[in-house]
């Protein structure tokens, strides 16, 4: 075995800026492995993924010691376009990174480049067409994809070449669990097969884990590589599994499903499901029909939201989420009514979207005064410190929003959203980019958020997210409601969306704490 | 079609816009350009971009008219017939430029560039680029800003719009130009993966466009004053039968079919 | 490295030319003959900038030069000048040189010379037509980029706007008296506010003197308290997310520790 990228004591700063995201990392990746990069929000896992191809430094700037041999090729010494043919790298926003307008031609974009055969590509494209099962829209214009399809493009556009080595930062953020399943089964094949190396960051841990065979983490500059389970257990608190192994002391801690029905021990009986009791309807819309060109993506779809509920809105991708979002805030254009309280919504004051795109938001120079900007403007009279400290990016303040990591802008946006204190909140698909200890925070805030001033739906494909936070699941299919109700019932016998805990202890069970909680009441019965 | 057969009729139509202020020619060339444009825009959002540049164009011409009045001096009849005559000019060469941007893809046309040119051709083809990509964000920072309570209509909103169109324009440029470069832009030379040929179709629009253009540069080169309109005083401008065929010529694209995409 | 020295001698060559541009008819008044003004020498003129400019563009463009990023910002704001420059001028102002003004104090004098001249070639071929002027026009806009770039870049906020807003106001007379050097030896010939051959400097500097207040202060007047207006009212924000974008452009890479680093 050789190694397929090799770390040398690299060192890395930003210019203009003291702090080394990277402090003296030394690695090495051997040829064929799938590695699991893994750390908190904002710990320089985008930076030490770019440095793999050379975007760090070439692109960025600073102050760089070491280096990086990729195909025993330092980054250092070629630019990024010498390493294509070695390295392909799906960036975190796959829209962006477009070239071509149709499908089809991004495939071929890069062989193109190196001068292939017309012939081979011909073949390589339809072989990866068929890969990632997107041969349907082959054709399409990439400015019209959804983003389950961009980011399926992005990777296939990345593959095509043929790479020894695939960089992929977060790459089944857009994606819903059976398409990142499916997509992370492709590569898996790819390097068992092929003896590609894959490289990815992810925060989603239940999609990845599985398949990783080494993991790095990082934290504070360092980066560590080793075996996923001692890893997963240093560098970060998810997947569910992990936790429950962590609460109930089991060594070494689970990484998947499977694992952690082999340590389970007897079953807790199911527990009684939940009905949240309803309060006052605050958000009602009916009958809600609306197309995009001529394609009719809802059809008459009825929704109620009572005060303090926390509506989930799942459903692959393409089931009509986010365009319900934007009917409902009026952006889009629909057949049916909706009212918040009896009257009708108005946009930024009863109901706030916070949008899947931090950026289009996003305008000071500083985080605080992007939060105290939305107070201005609504009047509502919110702290903007303890908004930040609760979601814990108070100590973020006085950055500037857009040098911060995608998660962390994420947490602005949305932390700019609630301080307009608008009684219907809408995020849409608000934990990407998140670590576990964030999203914590974000819970905990909204369910205050709820209580003191209405009802918050968001549209997700994060299933433990939804089993953690949601009072309600909304499960939307073609355009129309099919399930709707408390989450342990809709998610529970679901093979797509069951969370973790359903799949090893049975339909009913959502989260490690309740889980946990039950088994150690079990134990104290039979002592 | 070929990207290069488009990349001349444009020219060749931008000659003509731009060599003359004779609503005589200006007028049946935008009708030109409407109909090439029906016929074979493209599928993407940059089809819509003829909407858009008409949309431009009929404020260009507007404020050219109306500016006039804030010239030094004052308003004139002659000035603002003028103005108006240079607006009408502008306002079809982005017309022209809009139908261009609607029936091909900038990229496609940066791929003609040759390797050494790469890099100023990226520009370029980023700055054609532009138009639609910050339309979309112009929509989807309203929206959102509007979403958070930002009062949109307000002027003193003016910063919350503009910057963050300005800087996701900036960061998306640097972003494509930063994956251009990781995906091996320029590196050797290309191959193609489905080369455009220079069908008969092509041939001929590319030929009807120096059939258009040429008339047009011979009458702005003799100084005939055929392509101008008196405007002290002002009087009916001239019309040649010659020029106006050469207008003409330049909807040869709407009588060549539009490829079928091979499946 | 050795791009960065053409870059250089480039970015000289390209402003040499300029300025024998514009002075030449002032060395050698025997050529002077047509009525319209550059109506023999400008074609050569033209030729020789556009060469010179072209070639400093293809250098600052392509391998070695400003790199793919800068390419990238260059396309993108010589973009925007061309949109700003569709409504059309108020007097002698137009919004177009607030992208100079802005993009040249945040990004240095070679990318604001190098943004004026791309930028307004760009938006001449779109909105304000070709002619022999063209070159002369880039020239002088790629100066105003370049003294925008000069100012200090210290110091507070407030102190940048205004000095910005200041050097916007003078270079909104500046312009318009070079621009009017093009001409300025054909079309007053001989009266009391032409170029003499015959008389010496100073009576020159009189008559020309005489002829930018009668036929340009009005005019660029509108230029100058427009830059200054637009720099007070709106640049702040905007001379922010240039200056994030600038600082993002330094690509010097520096590896204290390896001998192997260089300029990106």
């Amino acid at each position: 075995m050789t190694a397929a990228v090799s770390i040398e004591s690299v060192s890395f700063s930003y210019p203009g800026e003291s702090l080394r995201v990277i402090d003296d990392a030394i690695l090495q990746i051997e040829e064929g492995s799938f590695v699991l990069v893994t750390g908190p929000t904002g710990s320089g896992k985008s930076t030490f993924l770019r440095t793999i191809n050379g975007l760090v430094p070439h692109f960025t700037g600073g102050v760089f010691q070491g280096r990086v041999l990729v195909g025993g090729r330092s980054t250092v010494d070629v630019t990024p376009r010498e390493l294509a043919d070695v390295v392909a790298f799906v960036p975190q926003d796959p829209g962006a990174s477009f070239v071509v307008d149709r499908v089809e031609d991004e495939l071929a974009y890069a062989m193109e480049n190196l001068g292939m055969e017309p012939h081979t590509m011909r073949r390589r494209v339809e072989e990866t067409l068929d890969l990632l099962a997107i041969h349907d829209i082959r054709g399409r214009s990439v400015r019209t994809l959804s983003g389950g399809e961009r980011q399926r493009v992005a990777i296939a556009s990345a593959l095509t070449p043929g790479p020894r080595v695939l960089v992929l930062d977060e790459p089944t953020s857009q994606l819903d669990p059976q398409g990142a399943e499916d997509v992370m089964a492709a590569l898996q094949r790819l390097v068992h097969d092929l003896g590609m190396t894959v490289i990815c960051a992810e925060h989603r841990l239940e999609r990845v884990a599985g398949f990783a065979d080494l993991a790095i983490g990082c934290g504070g500059g360092r980066f560590t590589i080793g075996e996923p389970h001692d890893i997963v257990d240093r560098f970060a608190s998810g997947p569910p599994v992990a936790r429950l192994g962590r609460l109930a002391g089991w060594d070494p801690i689970p990484l998947t499903v499977r694992e952690a029905r082999r340590m389970r021990g007897t079953m807790p009986s199911p527990p009684p499901i939940e009905i949240s009791g309803a309060g006052a309807p605050i958000l009602s819309a009916s009958g809600i029909v609306a197309s995009y060109g001529d394609k009719q993506v809802l059809h008459g779809v009825n929704l109620l939201a009572a005060e303090g509920e926390i509506v989930a809105i799942m459903g692959r991708n393409g089931a009509g989420k986010s365009t319900l979002l934007r009917c409902l805030v009026g952006l889009h254009r629909h057949e049916g009514s909706v009212e918040i309280r009896g009257s009708k919504p108005v946009p930024g004051r009863t109901i706030a979207l916070c949008p899947q795109s931090p950026d289009s938001i996003l305008f000071k120079e500083t985080v605080i005064e992007e939060v105290q900007a939305t107070v201005s403007y609504t009047r509502s009279g919110v702290d903007v410190t303890t908004v930040l400290s609760a979601l814990g990016i108070a100590g973020r303040s006085h950055r500037h929003p857009r040098d911060l990591s995608a998660g962390e802008r994420m947490l602005v946006a949305t932390a700019a959203t609630v301080a307009g204190g608008a009684p219907v909140l809408l995020l849409d698909e608000p934990t990407r980019g998140l670590d576990l200890a964030a999203k914590e925070k974000l819970q905990d805030y909204l369910r205050r958020y709820v209580a003191a001033r209405g009802a918050v739906l968001f549209a997700t494909h994060d299933v433990e997210l939804v089993a953690e936070l949601a009072t309600r699941v909304i499960l939307l299919a073609n355009g129309e409601v099919i399930a709707d109700g408390p989450p342990a019932r809709v998610l529970g016998d679901s093979p797509v969306f069951a969370p973790q805990m359903a799949r090893v202890f049975g339909p009913g069970w959502l989260t490690p704490e309740q889980v946990h909680g039950a088994m150690s009441a079990g134990e104290a019965r039979t002592r | 079609m070929h990207p290069g057969a488009w990349l001349i009729w444009a020219l060749g139509a931008g000659t003509v816009a731009a060599s003359t202020t004779n609503p005589f020619y200006l007028f049946p060339l935008v009708a030109v350009s409407y109909l090439v444009h029906s016929t074979h825009r493209g599928t993407g959002p940059q089809a819509r971009s003829f909407r858009f540049f008409l949309t431009f164009a009929a404020f260009a011409f507007t404020t050219r008219t109306l500016f006039v009045a804030l010239t030094p001096g004052g308003p004139t009849w002659d000035g603002l017939w003028f103005d108006a005559l240079e607006g009408a000019r502008l306002a079809t060469l982005l017309i022209v430029f809009g139908t261009f941007n609607a029936v091909t893809d900038p990229f496609k046309v940066l791929r003609l560039a040759p390797r050494r040119f790469h890099e100023p051709a990226l520009a370029a083809a980023l700055a054609l680029s532009l138009t639609p990509r910050t339309l979309e964000s112009v929509t989807q920072v309203r929206e959102a800003q509007r979403l958070r309570g930002m009062d949109v209509a307000r002027w003193r909103s003016w910063a919350g719009l503009v910057i963050p169109v300005l800087e996701t324009g900036m960061e998306q440029a640097v972003v494509l130009a930063e994956s251009m470069d990781a995906r091996g832009h320029g590196r050797t030379r290309r191959s193609r993966y489905r080369p455009e040929r220079w069908t008969t179709g092509a041939m001929l629009i590319a030929a009807a466009a120096v059939a258009a253009a040429g008339p047009f540069v011979i009458a702005y080169l003799d100084h005939s004053g055929a392509l101008s309109v008196p405007t002290y005083p002002i009087r009916w401008p001239s019309v040649s039968m010659w020029l106006l065929a050469g207008v003409f010529c330049l909807g040869m694209p709407a009588l060549v079919p539009r490829h079928e995409e091979r499946r | 490295m050795k791009g960065r020295s053409s870059r250089t001698v480039l970015l000289w060559v390209a402003n040499l030319l300029g300025v024998a541009a514009f002075l030449w008819p002032f060395v050698l008044p025997a050529a002077i003959g047509g009525q319209e003004a550059h109506s023999v020498d400008a074609p050569w003129i033209l030729a020789g900038l556009v060469g010179a400019v072209g070639g400093l563009l293809f250098v600052e463009l392509g391998r070695g030069g400003l790199g793919p990023k800068a390419v990238a910002l260059i396309g993108v704001l010589g973009a925007a000048m061309v949109v700003l420059r569709l409504p059309g001028s108020v007097g002698g102002f137009s919004p177009l040189f607030l992208v100079v003004l802005i993009a040249g104090n945040a990004f240095g004098p070679g990318f604001g010379f190098v943004l004026g001249a791309t930028g307004l070639l760009a938006s001449a071929l779109f909105v304000g037509g070709l002619g022999p002027w063209v070159p002369f026009q880039m020239v002088a806009v790629g100066w105003v980029g370049m003294g925008a770039g000069v100012l200090p870049r210290s110091g507070g906020w407030r102190i940048r706007i205004a000095a910005l807003a200041l050097y916007g106001f003078v270079s909104g007379y500046l312009f318009g008296a070079v621009m009017n050097l093009w001409s300025w030896p054909y079309i007053a010939g001989g009266s009391a506010i032409g170029w003499d051959a015959t008389s010496g400097p100073a009576a020159n500097l009189a008559n020309y003197g005489r002829f930018y207040v009668l036929t340009s202060l009005v005019w660029d007047t509108f230029r100058a308290v427009g830059n200054a207006a637009m720099v007070l009212l709106i640049g702040r924000p905007m001379l922010g997310a240039l200056d994030r974008a600038a600082r993002k452009m330094d690509l010097t890479v520096r590896s204290p520790a390896t001998s192997s680093g260089g300029s990106a």
